[in-house]
């Protein structure tokens, strides 16, 4: 792997952290992301500050699948929108990426909790948005694999409807979709699954760990469901209450592959437990405090 | 009666049954012609014109359609460039608002002065007239994008010309076909208002014309010619909204 120098303007404002000295390949701990005292702060509208992450470290590694899980309001959002390049610091440092240029969804895709589909344009379009951005047009190995992978996703035969004639449901997984098609390295996802009844979501969660069983992409997943993290993560972050910060780093040892049985392990529901009390745990001191 | 046969029988209904009382009121009250002519005198004056009616409407379509597409070609760049641009906003902003300000009636005259007597001032006069109404429904479209479309856009590595023609614009077509629809009105305002003021031909110099000497069943006959391409052009307008951005008016009606 090659690393461009860290001048690169394109670089600059998304990457200015330096990144690790690459370490061989063979490797299976090679950090891809990385957080350090990351901080944000946003004014309100009164004039106020409102720190919303403050000191956030967070490491992640190649092929991992890493969940964010903390209390509403905590900055989960706000720490998948700094890598993202949508949100910047006010302090600390971030890298995401080999320290390449940033390349759109090529490099770094991103789901988001509402499907965001473009209404004026089909499925199928919708999914080679990104790749028209890109490159201005969609090549024909695009529709290729643009077509691929609404197979992976279940909407083969809706290619060519517009996005208000699919389900709530659909369209999230034509948004999945639209994240693949540059085979990004990373993947950052806010919520995915949340806005989706439960039948669903356990189909797309499956799905997800299907789609990372095959390409081996990085994934670094925001959620509220506990049972969700256990399930498909590597490591689940906990964040502290506002303003946000690592609160507990859990490695997820649930032998793969996983799948609805996993939810009947012993060890799943120990996992389980812990986040909960990490995540009420510290509102009960507080209350004993008060 | 199907709701498409409603849709055509109850307001040409109406309108007959309006026309025939308004007949009948001209008649058995006896208004004079130069009050309120009725509707068989104005068709009269039509009559009476025959072709040139035509000539003259012609001339008048002529001028509001070219002064609307200078309207268009000004208005929806200018929208875009505010509504994206905060610095070239807040400078231009408050002076072309300024400049709507002025009413183009009072001005009309000033301008005809300066630009001389023929169609180049009558196309300023419209596109003055009608611009902005097409500038502000552009400019609010643009605005109105949702954040997480231009999140995507911006993680997809769009450039902001990219990130305008792919998404804002796309997003604002709604709003701009909106303004289109207030604009094509005004434009035949502004046509009236320029052939007032300044022309030797169209409709709203027979209306001046004819006024002059009485002959107002025939100005009046050049008045609803002009309802007439208003009408026409409005509904021009929501034919190209259907016919070519369909998609837009679905989110419109979703919202
Ligand atoms: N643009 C903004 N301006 C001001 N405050 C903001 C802004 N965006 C987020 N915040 C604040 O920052 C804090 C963290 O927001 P964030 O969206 O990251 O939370 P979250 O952990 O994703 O919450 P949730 O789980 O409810 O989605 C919140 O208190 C929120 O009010
Ligand atoms: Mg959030």
């Amino acid at each position: 792997m090659t690393q461009a120098p860290l001048r690169d303007p394109a670089l600059t404002l998304v990457a200015r952290a330096t990144p690790p000295a690459p370490k061989p390949s063979a490797e299976r701990k090679e950090p891809i992301i990385e957080l350090s005292h990351a901080g944000v702060t946003f004014e309100t509208r009164k004039g106020e500050a409102l720190t919303a992450l403050e000191d956030l470290n967070l490491t992640i590694y190649r092929e991992e699948i890493v969940s964010l899980v903390g209390p509403s309001g905590c900055g989960k959002s706000t720490a998948l929108r700094i890598l993202a390049g949508l949100q910047p610091l006010s302090s600390g440092d971030f890298w995401i990426g080999g320290g390449k240029t940033r390349q759109g969804f090529s490099e770094v895709a991103i789901v988001f909790q509402r499907p965001t589909l473009l209404p004026w344009r089909n499925v199928l379009d919708n999914v080679l948005y990104p790749a028209r951005v890109l490159r201005g047009r969609a090549t024909k190995e695009d529709k290729a694999r643009a077509l691929e992978l609404l197979e992976l996703v279940g909407l083969a035969e809706m290619a060519k409807r517009m996005p208000h004639e699919l389900s709530g449901g659909m369209q999230q997984r034509a948004s999945i979709a639209r994240s693949l098609i540059l085979d990004p390295k990373i993947l950052l996802m806010d919520e995915p699954f949340g806005a989706l009844d439960a039948l669903t979501r356990e189909d797309l969660q499956l799905d997800l760990l299907e789609i990372h069983a095959r390409t081996k992409k990085t994934i670094l997943l925001v959620t509220h469901s506990i049972s969700e993290a256990v399930l498909l993560s590597d490591r689940v972050a906990v964040m502290s209450a506002r303003p946000g910060r690592l609160q507990d780093l859990i490695e997820v040892d649930i032998p793969k592959p996983r799948g609805p049985e996993s939810g009947a392990l012993p060890a799943f529901h120990e996992y389980s437990r812990r986040i909960r009390d990490d995540i009420f745990g510290p509102r009960k001191r507080r209350e004993v405090q008060a | 009666m199907s709701p498409a046969v409603r849709k055509v029988v109850l307001p040409v209904a109406t309108f007959v049954t309006f026309i025939a009382l308004w007949q009948l009121a001209s008649v058995t009250f006896e208004i004079p012609v130069y009050l309120m002519p009725a509707p068989s005198d104005i068709w009269g004056g039509g009559q009476g014109l025959g072709l040139v009616l035509f000539d003259h409407a012609l001339q008048t379509l002529n001028t509001i359609v070219l002064g609307f597409f200078c309207a268009c070609c000004v208005g929806i760049p200018l929208g875009v460039l505010v509504s994206v641009n905060r610095t070239i906003s807040e400078m231009f902003y408050p002076l072309i608002v300024f400049f709507n300000a002025i009413p183009i009636i009072a001005i009309a005259p000033i301008l005809v002065v300066i630009f001389g007597t023929d169609e180049t001032t009558r196309l300023i006069i419209v596109t003055l007239t009608c611009f902005f109404p097409i500038m502000v429904a552009t400019a609010s479209g643009m605005m109105d994008t949702p954040s997480e479309m231009l999140d995507l856009a911006r993680v997809a590595g769009a450039s902001t010309m990219v990130e305008i023609l792919t998404v804002r614009l796309p997003h604002a077509v709604s709003f701009i076909f909106s303004g289109l629809r207030i604009g094509v009105t005004v434009a035949v305002i502004g046509a009236v208002v320029a052939e007032f003021v300044n022309a030797n031909k169209g409709l709203g110099y027979l209306v001046t014309s004819s006024t002059a000497q009485f002959a107002i069943p025939t100005a009046t006959a050049c008045v609803v010619m002009l309802a007439l391409i208003s009408v026409l052009l409005y509904q021009a307008v929501n034919w190209i909204h259907r016919g070519f951005f369909a998609w837009s008016i679905k989110t419109d009606a979703g919202d």
